[in-house]
C-alpha cells in the first residue's frame, strides 16, 4: 500500500504489459532470503522458522488479551525477481520484503496491521494496537496473556514444489529470455514490437493462530509471459499475449508450456487479428474450446460465490440446494492441483487446502468460505482463505476453478452448432458486479462458425452476460477437459495466483459485443433442439 | 507525521555507495551511477458493512527503491529493510547485477540537464498535503466510514445493503537523491471513499458504485459519496437491454474520465516509440474534435498527484496534451525524451518504493465548456446516456483503438433522461469517438486525479438483445 495514491477498484485479472515489471533472483539474494534460515531449495514443503514459535505464541496472545473471538500472526518473507524483455532491452527488477501481519476478530469484524520489523518488540507493540482496536468499549482492561500453544500441522497432501524457482543463475535466464527475444521478433516481417517476461516470486510463510494452529510453507512461483504487436498492410495495428505460472521451476515449462510455445502463441494470434473481420453482435451461440476459457467462469461466476460476497447480496446468496447451472454442469474450485497457482498445502490462516465442489450437475452446493466469512454463513471453511501477502488480512478467494469434464465429444459441439462463433481464448481480462452477475470478458481469439465449420478469424468481440443465466444456457458440455495453468493475478482490493479450466462448452446464446454484423435470429444457429436448462 | 531527516541520509547513502562499490573493484568496470528513492507511507483502510465496521487495516510502512547506472546498463531493487546493512547489501548486488543488462545509450540518471531539480529541502507546495490526516482521531475516521455507507442507506427504501464501502487515506513523504546532485524531498495526502450499494424493488435487483478522493480530510462528505451511490443504484432498477442500433452518446462525467486516463496511456511516450500506439506520428495533427481540450498538470494547485518534482527528480509540468483538437505532445521522463531528442515533462510516476517507475499522468483533466449537461442531454431527441461500463481495459485495443465495452445507463428520449438500460456493448473507435465529440459541459468534477464534465458525441453502436 506504500504510495498507493487512488483506490484499488475492482479490477480483475489484468494482464497488460504495463504491470509486467520485475527481475531476476540472483542466487546472492536467495540465499539472503533463505541461507541465514538453512532452507534447502526443492526440498519438498518448508517447514523452516522465520520467528521463533514462542514469539509468535505470545504475539497471538497479546491479540487475545482484550477478548477477541480469534486471533493469527502471518509471517513473511519474500523474493520477487524477474528478467524482461521488452523493444530488445533486457533488464531485470528484484524486491526483496518481509513483515509480520497480525489480525484479531471480533465479532466477525477484522483488526489488522502489519510491521516490517521481525524485532519481538515491535511484533509484541503492534499486537497491543491491534488488540486494542478490537476490544467492545467497555472490556476488561488487559490481565495476564493466556498462554498459546502452538502445534505445526502437518499437510495431508504433499505440495512439493521441485525445483524451486531460482535454482538457475541470473545470467542464464537473462540468456533463455534473449533466446526468446530473437524467436519473437522473427517469428514474422510484421512483428513491431515484442515483449517477453519471466518472473520469480519465492514466499516463505509461517502461520500461528489462536486455536494452536502453526503452519510453514514456502512458495516459489514461476512465470512466463510474451506480448507480441504487429502491423498489417493497412497499417492497423494488433496485439496478443500468452502466458502461463506455476509452482516450479523453469523445467516444469515444457511441450504446450513452454517458453516457446507461449512466444510463438502470441504471435501466431496476433498475426491472425490482422486478417481478422470485425466480429458478428447480438445474442447467437458461443462455442468456447477447453482450457485458458475457464476463466469466463471465473468471472461470470466465481466471484459470486465468494462467501463475503455471498453474504453481501450477491447473485448467489441463498442458492445452495437450488439449480444456478444446466444439467451436466459440474464447477468445482480445486487447491490441491500439483503445480497449479491456485494450490497451497495451506491456506494463509492455516487451513488445509481441498477441492471443494461448488456446482453439481447444475445445483448449487457450497461457496468458497473462510474462517470469518464461514462464521457469518453458518458453514465450514473450504480452506479458501488467501492473502496477497503480509500486508493484508486473508478473505475468500478462489484457486483453481473448473468445469468438470462432460459426456459429448468434444469435435461434435461445433459440428452440431449452424452459426455462431468459436472462442479459442477470452484474451486478456474480464470484470464482474458480483451483484447483479453481470460479466465481460474480451475475445483474444476466435472464429466464425458457418455451417458446422470453423471458417473465418474474428476481432474485437466481447462476451457479457449474467452469471446465472449464462451457466443456465450451457447446453453441451464437451469431453475434452484441459486445465490452464496460468500467469498473472486475479485482483480483489488484493491480487493473489489463480488457476482455470474447462472442457469445450457451447452456450446456447449469449450476447457478443462487435463491430461487425448484427445478428438476431438465435434459434437459427442450433440444430435440431438444443439440449440444456 | 514527520519529514524524517535519516530518511534522506540513507538515500544519500545509497548513491554513495554504489559510487564506491563500483570504484572499489566489484569488477573492473565503469563508473556507476545511482538513484535512491523512498517512500515512506502511513495510510488506513476502514470497510464498514451493516452500519459496523467490517474490517481495520492500518498501514506504517517505508521502503527503498535505488536505480545504479553502469555503463549505459541500468539495475533496479528494492526492500522494505532500511538499515544501513540491508540497504548497502541490496546496492552492492545491483551494482554487480547491472553488468548483465542491456546496454541502452538512452539509461539516464537525471542531471541539471535533464530538468533534475537542485534542491536539499523541501519541495514547492501545491497544497497537496494535509496534516490533519496523520492527527485525526481514529473513531472520527471510523464516524465517517460509517456515514459512507449509512448516507446511501439512508438515501431510499430502495437500497438493501452495501457490498463494500471503503474510507481510505494515506499521508506520504517521498524522499529523493541521485548522483547528478538531486536531493529533496516532499509529501502528499490522500483521503478517499468508496461507497457500493445494492438496490431491490420486487424481483429487480441492481447495484451503484460513487467514489471520491481528495487531498484533504475535510473536502470528503461521505454525504456526497453514498447518496450518490444509492442514487446509482435505485436509478438502474427495471433496467432492460435495447435492440442494436447506432445512435448519439452522452458521456457522465466518472465513465468519461476512465476513457480519457486510456487515452493518455496511448500519449506515453514510451508506448509511441516502442510501436504500441496509434498516436504515433500524428504530433500537430487533429485528433479530437475543435473544444476538445486535455491536459496534465502536476503543478496543479490541491491536486492529488501534484509534487515539485516527478519520481526521478525532474521538475513537474503544467501539459496540454490535446489543445482544441489538435495533438500537442506526448508524456515524457527522462528516457523517453533522450530517445525522443526533446525535454522530459516531469512525467515519471512511481506506484510507490517498490517500482522502478514509468510514464503515467500527474492530475488529468478536460478543459470543461461552457454548456450546462441538462442543455446537453435536451439537445439529443433520441440517443444513450452512458454511466456505467464494465472491463473497460480488457474492452479496447489499445493497438487500434477498436472498443466494445459492456455498458449501461439510460436512453435519452426527446433530449430527457428515460428508461434504464443495462446488458448492451457499447463499440467503436477511439478516434471516431474523439472526433466526434459535438458538446463539452461546464461541470468538471474530480474523481481522485482525474476530471472531466458530461461529454456528448455525435453517435456509437449498441449491440443489445432487446427488441
Amino acid at each position: 500500500m506504500s504510495g498507493n495514491k487512488s483506490m484499488s477498484r475492482r479490477s480483475f485479472i489484468g494482464k497488460s504489459a504495463a504491470g509486467l515489471t520485475t527481475a531476476a533472483v540472483s542466487p546472492a539474494l536467495l540465499e539472503m532470503l533463505l541461507g541465514a534460515t538453512g532452507c534447502k531449495t526443492g526440498s519438498g514443503p518448508a517447514s523452516d522458522i522465520i520467528i521463533p514459535d514462542d514469539v509468535l505464541a505470545r504475539a497471538v496472545a497479546l491479540l487475545m488479551s482484550r477478548g477477541a473471538d480469534f486471533a493469527d500472526v502471518f509471517v513473511e518473507r519474500a523474493a520477487i525477481g524477474s528478467v524482461l524483455s521488452d523493444d530488445r532491452k533486457i533488464n531485470t527488477k528484484t524486491t526483496i520484503e518481509k513483515g509480520v501481519g497480525l489480525r484479531a476478530v471480533k465479532g466477525g469484524r477484522t483488526f489488522y496491521a502489519y510491521t516490517s520489523s521481525f524485532e519481538p518488540a515491535g511484533i509484541y507493540e503492534t499486537a497491543g494496537y491491534v488488540a486494542d482496536a478490537a476490544a467492545a468499549p467497555g472490556a476488561a482492561s488487559a490481565g495476564a496473556p493466556s498462554v498459546v500453544r502452538l502445534r505445526p500441522l502437518v499437510a495431508e497432501r504433499a505440495f512439493p514444489i521441485e525445483p524451486m524457482p531460482s535454482d538457475a543463475d541470473v545470467e542464464k535466464k537473462i540468456a533463455l529470455v534473449k533466446a526468446m527475444t530473437d524467436r519473437a521478433w522473427s517469428a514474422d516481417a510484421r512483428v513491431v514490437q515484442a515483449m517477453q517476461l519471466l518472473r520469480e516470486t519465492v514466499r516463505q510463510i509461517n502461520i500461528a493462530a489462536s486455536d494452536g494452529r502453526a503452519a510453514r510453507q514456502t512458495l516459489g512461483l514461476t512465470e512466463l509471459m510474451a506480448q507480441t504487436y504487429v502491423k498489417g498492410a493497412d497499417g492497423r495495428l494488433q496485439a496478443a499475449l500468452d502466458q502461463r505460472g506455476a509452482y516450479a521451476g523453469l523445467d516444469y515449462f515444457k511441450g504446450d508450456d513452454s517458453f516457446e510455445k507461449i512466444v510463438d502463441g502470441a504471435a501466431a494470434k496476433a498475426l491472425k487479428l490482422l486478417e481478422a473481420v470485425d466480429s458478428p453482435r447480438g445474442v447467437f451461440p458461443v462455442v468456447f474450446g477447453p482450457g485458458m476459457n475457464g476463466v469466463l467462469f471465473h468471472e461470470s461466476c466465481g466471484h459470486g460465490m465468494e462467501a463475503d460476497l455471498v453474504f453481501k447480496g450477491s447473485n448467489y446468496k441463498g442458492q445452495i440446494g437450488k439449480r444456478t447451472a444446466a444439467r451436466g454442469v459440474t464447477l468445482v474450485d480445486d487447491g490441491t492441483i500439483p503445480f497449479f497457482p491456485g494450490s497451497y498445502a495451506f491456506d494463509d490462516e492455516g487451513t488445509p487446502a481441498e477441492r471443494t465442489v461448488l456446482i453439481e450437475d447444475g445445483v448449487q452446493r457450497g461457496y468458497l468460505c473462510d474462517k470469518v466469512w464461514a462464521g457469518k454463513l453458518g458453514m465450514k471453511s473450504t480452506g479458501s482463505g488467501r492473502r496477497e501477502s503480509f500486508r493484508f488480512p486473508p478473505i475468500p478467494r478462489m484457486r483453481n476453478t473448473f468445469i468438470e469434464k462432460g459426456a459429448t465429444p468434444a469435435a461434435e459441439i461445433t459440428a452440431g452448432t449452424r452459426r455462431g462463433i468459436y472462442v479459442c481464448d477470452v484474451g486478456g481480462g474480464g470484470q464482474v458486479d458480483p451483484v447483479t452477475g453481470n460479466f465481460m470478458m474480451g475475445v483474444g481469439e476466435g472464429y466464425l462458425i458457418e455451417n458446422g465449420k470453423i471458417t473465418r478469424p474474428i476481432k474485437g468481440a466481447t462476451i457479457s452476460g449474467m452469471g446465472i443465466q449464462a451457466m443456465k444456457s450451457i447446453d453441451l458440455v464437451g469431453d475434452d477437459l484441459k486445465l490452464f495453468a496460468s500467469a498473472g493475478r486475479c485482483g480483489k482490493v488484493q491480487n493473489v495466483p489463480v488457476g482455470f479450466g474447462m472442457p469445450t462448452i457451447r452456450v446456447r446464446g449469449i450476447l457478443v459485443g462487435g463491430k461487425g454484423e448484427a445478428w438476431t435470429d438465435i434459434e437459427g444457429g442450433i440444430e435440431g433442439d438444443g439440449k440444456g436448462k | 507525521m514527520d519529514f524524517k531527516k535519516e530518511y534522506l541520509e540513507i538515500a544519500e547513502f545509497a548513491v554513495e555507495r554504489a559510487a564506491k562499490a563500483a570504484a572499489g573493484g566489484n569488477g573492473a568496470g565503469p563508473a556507476a551511477q545511482a538513484e535512491a528513492y523512498i517512500d515512506d507511507a502511513e495510510s488506513l483502510t476502514i470497510s464498514v458493512s451493516g452500519r459496523a465496521v467490517e474490517q481495520f487495516n492500518a498501514v506504517k510502512e517505508a521502503g527503498i527503491g535505488v536505480r545504479v547506472l553502469r555503463g549505459g546498463k541500468m539495475a533496479f531493487g528494492s526492500s522494505n529493510d532500511l538499515s544501513k546493512k540491508a540497504v548497502g547489501e541490496l546496492v552492492d548486488g545491483l551494482v554487480k547485477k547491472a553488468a548483465f543488462h542491456s546496454a541502452d545509450e538512452f539509461n539516464v540518471i537525471p542531471g541539471a540537464e535533464d530538468g533534475a531539480v537542485m534542491m536539499g529541502g523541501a519541495g514547492g507546495d501545491f497544497d497537496a498535503y494535509d496534516p490533519k490526516i496523520a492527527e485525526v482521531p481514529v473513531q472520527e475516521k471510523i464516524k465517517k466510514a460509517l456515514r459512507l455507507e449509512a448516507a446511501g442507506l439512508e438515501a431510499s427504501p430502495k437500497i438493501t445493503g452495501s457490498l463494500m464501502t471503503i474510507y481510505q487515506d494515506g499521508s506520504y513523504h517521498k524522499y529523493l537523491a541521485n548522483s547528478g546532485g538531486m536531493s529533496g524531498w516532499f509529501r502528499q495526502s490522500v483521503c478517499a471513499g468508496v461507497a457500493y450499494l445494492t438496490a431491490a424493488d420486487g424481483e429487480a435487483r441492481e447495484s451503484g458504485q460513487a467514489e471520491r478522493g481528495c487531498v484533504k480530510w475535510a473536502d470528503l462528505d461521505p454525504e456526497v459519496v453514498g447518496r450518490e451511490a444509492a442514487e446509482k443504484a435505485v436509478g438502474m432498477l427495471g433496467a432492460k437491454p435495447i435492440g442494436s442500433a447506432e445512435m448519439p452518446m452522452v458521456i457522465a462525467p466518472d465513465v468519461a474520465v476512465q476513457i480519457w486516463s486510456y487515452i493518455a496511456g496511448m500519449l506515453s511516450a514510451d508506448a509511441v516509440q516502442k510501436g504500441r500506439s496509434m498516436f504515433a506520428g500524428k504530433i500537430g495533427s487533429r485528433v479530437a474534435a475543435g473544444g476538445f481540450t486535455l491536459v496534465d498538470d502536476g503543478r496543479l494547485k490541491g491536486g492529488i498527484n501534484s509534487a515539485p518534482f516527478d519520481g526521478e527528480g525532474v521538475a513537474t509540468r503544467t501539459t496540454p496534451l490535446i489543445s482544441d483538437g489538435r495533438l500537442e505532445t506526448f508524456l515524457y521522463d527522462a528516457y523517453t525524451a533522450r530517445r525522443g531528442r526533446t525535454r522530459s515533462t516531469g512525467n515519471r510516476s512511481r506506484d510507490g518504493y517498490k517500482s522502478a517507475g514509468g510514464i503515467g499522468v500527474t492530475n488529468l483533466y478536460l478543459k470543461p465548456g461552457d454548456a450546462a449537461p441538462e442543455a446537453i442531454i435536451g439537445g439529443v431527441g433520441r440517443g444513450f446516456y452512458l454511466t456505467t461500463v464494465l472491463g473497460l481495459f480488457a474492452g479496447i485495443n489499445s493497438a487500434s483503438g477498436d472498443f466494445s465495452i459492456p455498458s449501461a445507463g439510460f436512453m435519452i428520449e426527446k433530449g430527457k433522461i428515460g428508461a434504464p438500460v443495462r446488458g448492451v456493448t457499447i463499440g467503436g473507435n477511439l478516434f471516431e469517438l474523439l472526433k466526434g465529440v459535438e458538446a463539452v459541459g461546464r461541470d468538471l468534477t474530480w474523481f481522485n486525479n482525474t476530471a472531466s464534465p458530461t461529454v456528448a458525441v455525435n453517435s456509437v453502436k449498441i449491440s443489445g438483445s432487446g427488441k
